[in-house]
């Protein structure tokens, strides 16, 4: 009888495994990767390996990385630790000791994963669901997600620090919608890193001995290949990501002051008095506008996709792009008319009204009618709109005086009389004219450097590196004009937050505007006087 | 608690201690004549040494590797012979079956992980590197294990009188708390030989650094912890005083604070 028991049991586990073998054929997906559809250059300077010994990007040879560079970007500069070697644990496949040794040596690491829901992937009815459809789809048993699943590199027998490619073996929609973001180009996250190395002068503050003190740039920056960024390590929490404060620790400050207009916004405010009646288990796909959250958070607007679905990037419905971009909708009088000027490597103008821009504001406006009515919502985006339409004139015209000042003559110092534009020498040396474009590339081949760079996208370097007397007083000016106030002021505008609109954007562009003005004026009479005591 | 709990939790933790023994056993012979300890330090010793313990013990067994400045407790200081997992009477040296032992089953509650990872020929080659860095194992010699006197069954008498030997007569609560949990009035006072803060043991945790069998725990009330502030009490408590002190201490694990 007993024999016969364990013969039943034996069948029945037999019959199980086989069953789940049936119903799962085993798949062959290709596996997640961070720089699929990019160029070959590109993998070659943003993802093979090579530890401590260059930098990244096109300019990769004018720099070694910092240290930190491993933890910022894995792919491509992860080095295993030397003081101790870790392989053995890796070969012997000992998950145990992992925890042993780091319950003692990183304790808030290991209480971290204990109550993440790698450490009980089926603790709850909604994460057991979700856990089943990654073990369908990655053909494992998951009760336990464990460091040595996403820490062990067994072919290497090392140590690896995590980037998206790991956590995408599992989280693979998450992962592709990621990845998505290259579809609508940068300003975006997954191409962070890139926007940080590629600038020219990243590499030339680097070289000048400057490569600390862009450790604001790179903490942002890093974002590219891992999801810790959101999800803090070590519980990789859904519910974290979607709470705004996921967000802030990048999104603030001049540039882009989210933090600062959605947090003092009345949406923020609200969110701020009532927070705990905000239930951040719910999917975003779930919630139900004023009774799970009564204001919206970053993330349930930019993560709205269209037509009630939410993707996992919040990149993909942005119409003004960060602010930075003018649009194709404005008659310039400066060069602004002629942007990208050539340049291959940076975004075209912006067509609001383009039939892409065009639905996106309507797949805008389905996220506003959860509590506002299509007209108030419509009527208040267009007057964003207006607000931008304005803050670019204003841009143009300062940015025609500035040019005009340099066609005269009278920029002073000259161009030529100081350092040239950063790494002048190296983009002659590392682009081609394919890649960054005939003008732009021939003017530095022809006068290396030494000529004025004004206005987006390039003109923003005087906000990284400052040479000497490059740029001058009347470019900083412009530049904070365009990069700083311009962009507060789109935020202030469209988080509805009208101190930030108006005393951080609208009145320091004016004030920018006529000190511009005065400096012109001044410089002009100067380059005269000059004039006319050299001819006497 | 009522006498019937404490009872039912110590059978609980003496059957677990069993287990756990068994399987100690299994992985940890602790006899010599189980294994063969070399008396001379030789190059697997000296290489499994550089590449396993060095980093938290330092090239020269100081308790200083580039890893130890983070970690606390401290990795030990192997220069002064003071080890506290022993057989031998307070302030002397250990066996080299002692170090064996500890080196085969970890230090529960540190970063020192049971090194079962590696053979048992690694494990015994380092036992000559680390007594080299101490002169101690120079000029004298460990005295002999103490004896283990017939244990006890843990009664409810045995636990009574463990009970006002933790409570009253030596007062361990001072240190370890009422509850055990090492939280007592000097607590924060403890150091150690090397200057160190010393947390008393939680014995809540249930997982005592010298091993978990009831022997384990008696041993320790017997030999001392060298160089920590934990004394002998050998000559303080008869050898049926440690029995039941043990079985007392016992009881003050928490099932639950196990699992963390």
């Amino acid at each position: 009888m007993k024999k016969f028991g364990i013969g039943l049991c034996l069948s029945a586990m037999l019959f199980t495994s086989v069953a789940w073998a049936a119903e799962q054929p085993p798949k062959k997906e290709t596996p997640p990767d961070l720089y699929e559809g990019t160029p070959d250059w590109y993998r070659a300077v943003y993802k093979d390996n090579v530890g401590m010994k260059e930098g990244s990007g096109p300019f990769k040879d004018y720099f070694k990385p910092q240290m930190l560079d491993m933890y910022w970007q894995p792919n491509r500069h992860y080095e295993p630790m030397k003081n101790l070697d870790h392989s053995i644990f890796i070969e012997k496949e000992r998950r145990d000791l992992c925890v042993t040794c780091h319950e003692e040596a990183t304790p808030g690491v290991v209480r971290d994963w204990r109550s993440s829901g790698h450490k009980n992937p089926k603790s709850t009815p909604y994460l057991s669901a979700r856990t089943a459809e990654i073990e369908k789809r990655t053909n494992r048993i998951l009760n336990e997600v464990h460091c040595f699943d996403c820490h062990a590199d067994t072919k290497k027998k090392q140590i690896r620090m995590p980037t998206g490619e790991v956590c995408g073996e599992c989280h693979r929609p998450q992962f592709d919608d990621f990845l998505r973001e290259r579809e609508v180009g940068r300003p975006n996250h997954i191409q962070s890193w890139e926007a940080n190395t590629i600038v020219p002068w990243y590499a030339e503050a680097a070289r000048r001995g400057y490569l600390y003190g862009q450790h604001g740039c790179d903490l942002c920056h890093s974002g590219a290949e891992k999801c810790d960024v959101c999800h803090t390590r070590h519980k990789f929490s859904a519910a974290e990501g979607r709470q705004p404060e996921a967000c802030i620790t990048c999104h603030m400050g001049p540039d882009h002051p989210d933090a600062e207009s959605y947090g003092e916004s009345k949406h923020g405010v609200i969110y701020h008095k009532e927070e705990e009646h905000f239930d951040f288990n719910r999917p975003l796909s779930e919630v139900r506008p004023g009774k799970d959250y009564r204001t919206p958070t970053c993330q349930f607007c930019h993560m709205y996709e269209k037509h009630g679905r939410f993707i996992h990037n919040p990149v993909m419905k942005g119409i003004w792009r960060m602010g930075t971009i003018p649009p194709k909708n404005l008659e310039y009088t400066s060069s602004l008319k002629d942007y990208p000027y050539g340049i291959k490597i940076i975004g075209d103008k912006i067509d609001i009204y383009s039939e892409e821009n065009v639905a996106k504001r309507s797949y805008w406006l389905e996220v506003c009618a959860k509590c506002h009515s299509d007209r108030f919502a419509d009527t208040y985006l267009k007057s964003l709109d207006e607000f931008m339409f304005q803050a670019h004139t204003l841009a143009d015209r300062a940015q025609k005086i500035v040019e005009d000042l340099i066609a005269d003559g009278y920029l002073y110092p000259s161009a030529a009389d100081r350092d040239p534009y950063p790494l002048s020498d190296g983009i002659e040396k590392q682009l081609s004219p394919a890649f960054l474009g005939e003008p732009i590339y021939n003017a530095f081949k022809t006068l290396k450097g030494k000529f004025p760079v004004v206005g987006p996208i390039l003109g923003v370097y005087g906000m990284f590196l400052q040479q000497q007397d490059n740029p001058s007083n009347i470019e900083n000016m412009y530049n904070r004009l365009w990069f700083w106030y311009k962009l507060q002021g789109y935020k202030g505008t469209a988080h509805v937050q009208q101190d930030v609109s108006w005393w951080w954007g609208q009145a320091p562009m004016m004030m920018e505007f006529t000190k511009i003005q005065s400096e012109a004026a001044r410089l002009r009479r100067e380059g005269r006087i000059e004039k006319v005591s050299l001819t006497k | 608690m009522k006498p019937k709990v404490l009872l039912d939790k110590v059978g609980f933790w003496c059957a677990t201690a069993v287990t756990s023994a068994a399987l100690m056993l299994s992985i940890a012979p602790m006899t010599a004549s189980a294994v063969n300890i070399p008396t001379e330090v030789t190059e697997l010793g000296k290489d499994t040494y550089k590449k396993y313990c060095s980093p938290c013990h330092g090239e020269e067994g100081k308790g200083d590797g580039p890893l130890a400045r983070s970690m606390l407790p401290k990795p030990r200081d192997f220069t002064r012979g003071a080890y506290k997992f022993r057989t031998t009477p307070s302030g002397s040296l250990p066996t080299d079956e002692d170090i064996y032992r500890t080196i085969s089953y970890g230090v529960p509650n540190s970063t020192m992980i049971p090194w079962d990872i590696l053979t048992e020929e690694q494990r015994v080659s380092v036992i000559p590197v680390l007594k080299s860095f101490s002169e101690a194992f120079e000029v004298r010699k460990p005295d002999a294990p103490v004896t283990v006197g017939l244990p006890l069954r843990p009664t409810e008498r045995a636990l009574t009188e463990g009970k006002k030997i933790y409570e009253e007569k030596l007062e361990c609560w001072k240190c370890h708390g009422v509850e055990g949990r090492g939280d007592g009035p000097s607590a924060a006072e403890q150091e150690d030989d090397f200057g160190f803060p010393i947390k008393p043991f939680d014995f809540t945790t249930g997982k005592f650094k010298g091993g978990n069998s009831a022997q384990d725990v008696y041993l320790r009330f017997t030999t001392g912890l060298n160089g920590t502030p934990m004394p002998s009490f050998a000559k303080e408590l008869t050898d049926e005083e440690r029995w039941c002190l043990t079985y007392y201490v016992m009881s003050l694990i928490k099932p639950e604070e196990t699992k963390k």
